[in-house]
């Protein structure tokens, strides 16, 4: 079986594709503060987003005790938004989820270790994000078993820029 | 790089002003005048105080304020410490953690009248409801303040004074008022809250046992503590290693009880999935609750941030 998944795609194959989109962007300074909505974010290459708290260096997230280079910036699909209010009737607004970009048609879960364009930066995702108990303390609702599996993708920058709200996330080809 | 993961809200005192009868009002503020976590009318927020104390207050100001936290406090010369620190020990500038704001009162929308009866300093989680009420045009409510003398936190009172919702009750002069006319009889769309000293909530109790229990708040001046799960026991954690017991209150995880004792358990979801804060445990009956170790594992480990003791004692490989 994991063959098949392993394997090099035969030139000629269908190469499946997707372009998405970016649909809302957000920081916060510290950790346990609300995720404020901006138009546009700056990535700086190797550390994070300007203001942000899992900034290398800045260090003020939850988890800062465990400063990671692979969470320099997290996404999230508005498809789970979506999927939380059908399949468990709970809204979540994309500033609860708590991570920064919130994307559409971008298939998250098949680009761990993978590179790809978010607007004009590049990012190679490190590992899927695993929920965290506290969302639901900083939330008030019941979220952690529904988000897992589903709560983003941890990347890092390898190209910074400025990332905008309606920028398209596109696969590296 | 702190040793554990972060549990509080920094903030830093930004005014602390004069709120008469021995009060004073301080304003609480993220360093970058962020929004702070959100909160309910008349929720309250522990401190955490210079010295290692954790106090309780009210917040007063209104939930749409969302970048202050402001609480009101009495210095009580007679209580247990922590006025007395803030009072005499905490400047503008100083830094304060506080913990999110919990509790609050219930303004739903099928409740159109509330009368709230605030003893002294017991007015502050009012303060907070009627201006979140008034914001919210839901102007049919009165706020009895019951003090001696001038009332306090008059700048707080004022707007609330000036549109006719406060009746002041001098007890200077005679007697306090008689609660039972105030609160009256139950009415459907009437809600009621008190806040005050001891004899007066006992009062406001008596007053209101003909009311039904969902449409009566009342608060005291010591909140009770966390709702903790009612079957939840006590247990000593030995730690075999390091030598040294703990106990593990009811309702605590073993992961909060171990890093208090500065033991530093790498943790990442606290919530029994990613296996992180992985332990090994030697001897007791460990109840594991977790969602990754196979029966196997869990003969030999446990998940600290989510696993209890079914026995008095539990001994871990630490
Ligand atoms: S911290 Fe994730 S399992 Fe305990």
């Amino acid at each position: 079986m994991l063959d098949t998944l392993t394997a090099k795609p035969v030139p000629g194959a269908v190469v499946l594709s997707w372009t998405g989109v970016v649909r809302y962007l957000h920081i916060t300074p510290r950790a346990f503060l609300p995720m404020r909505e901006m138009p546009e974010l700056t990535l700086i290459a190797g550390k994070g987003i300007e203001g942000d708290r899992y900034m290398i260096g800045r260090e003020e997230g939850f988890y800062s005790h465990k400063p990671e280079e692979g969470r320099q910036v997290t996404l999230f699909e508005y498809e789970t938004l979506v999927a939380l209010k059908r399949d468990h009737n709970i809204d979540l607004a994309p500033e609860e989820h708590r991570r920064n970009v919130t994307v559409s048609g971008v298939p998250l879960t098949h680009l761990v270790g993978r590179q790809f364009w978010l607007g004009e930066t590049l990012l190679e995702s490190t590992r899927l994000s695993i929920p965290c108990r506290h969302i639901e303390e900083i939330t008030g609702k019941a979220i952690f078993d529904p988000l897992i599996n589903r709560s983003g993708l941890n990347c890092k920058i390898l190209q910074g820029g400025t990332v905008r709200v309606g920028d398209a996330v596109r696969n590296v080809q | 790089m702190s040793a554990v993961p972060i549990t509080k809200v920094r903030t830093i005192v930004d005014k602390i002003e004069d709120g008469g009868a021995g009060i004073k009002v301080f304003s609480l503020v993220d360093p970058d005048h962020w929004e702070l976590p959100p909160f309910k009318p008349g929720a309250h927020i522990d401190l955490h105080l210079p010295g290692g104390l954790v106090r309780t207050y009210s917040l007063c100001n209104d939930p749409a304020d969302d970048k202050r936290y402001v609480v009101a406090v009495k210095r009580e010369v007679e209580g247990r410490g922590g006025s007395i620190v803030l009072h005499d020990e905490v400047k503008v500038g100083d830094t304060i953690g506080v913990m999110l704001p919990r509790g609050g009162l219930d303004l739903s929308t099928e409740v159109t009248r509330f009368t709230f009866v605030g003893g002294g300093i017991g007015v502050t989680p009012f303060l907070s409801a009627a201006a979140w009420l008034k914001r919210m045009g839901r102007s049919k409510f009165t706020l009895h303040m019951i003090a001696r003398g001038e009332p306090p936190l008059a700048d707080l009172l004022a707007p609330l004074r000036k549109s006719g919702h406060v009746v002041i009750h001098d007890t200077s002069s005679g007697q306090r008022p008689d609660i039972a006319a105030l609160v009256g009889r139950p009415l459907s769309d009437v809600a009621l809250a008190c806040c005050g000293p001891d004899s007066m909530i006992d009062d406001f109790e008596q007053a209101s046992r003909d009311w039904p229990a969902d449409r009566v708040h009342i608060e005291r001046f010591v909140p009770p503590p966390l709702p903790v799960d009612p079957d939840a026991k006590p247990y000593v954690l030995a730690l075999a290693k390091s030598k040294r017991e703990i106990v593990v209150a009811a309702g605590q995880t073993m992961l909060s009880a171990l890093t208090d004792i500065g033991i530093d358990v790498p943790a990442s979801c606290c919530g029994g999935i990613c296996g992180s804060c992985k332990v090994d445990w030697l001897e007791g009956q460990p109840v594991h609750r977790d969602r990754v170790l196979s029966p196997a594992e869990r003969e030999r480990s446990l998940l600290v941030c989510v696993a209890g003791s079914a026995k008095d004692r539990l001994v871990l490989d630490l």
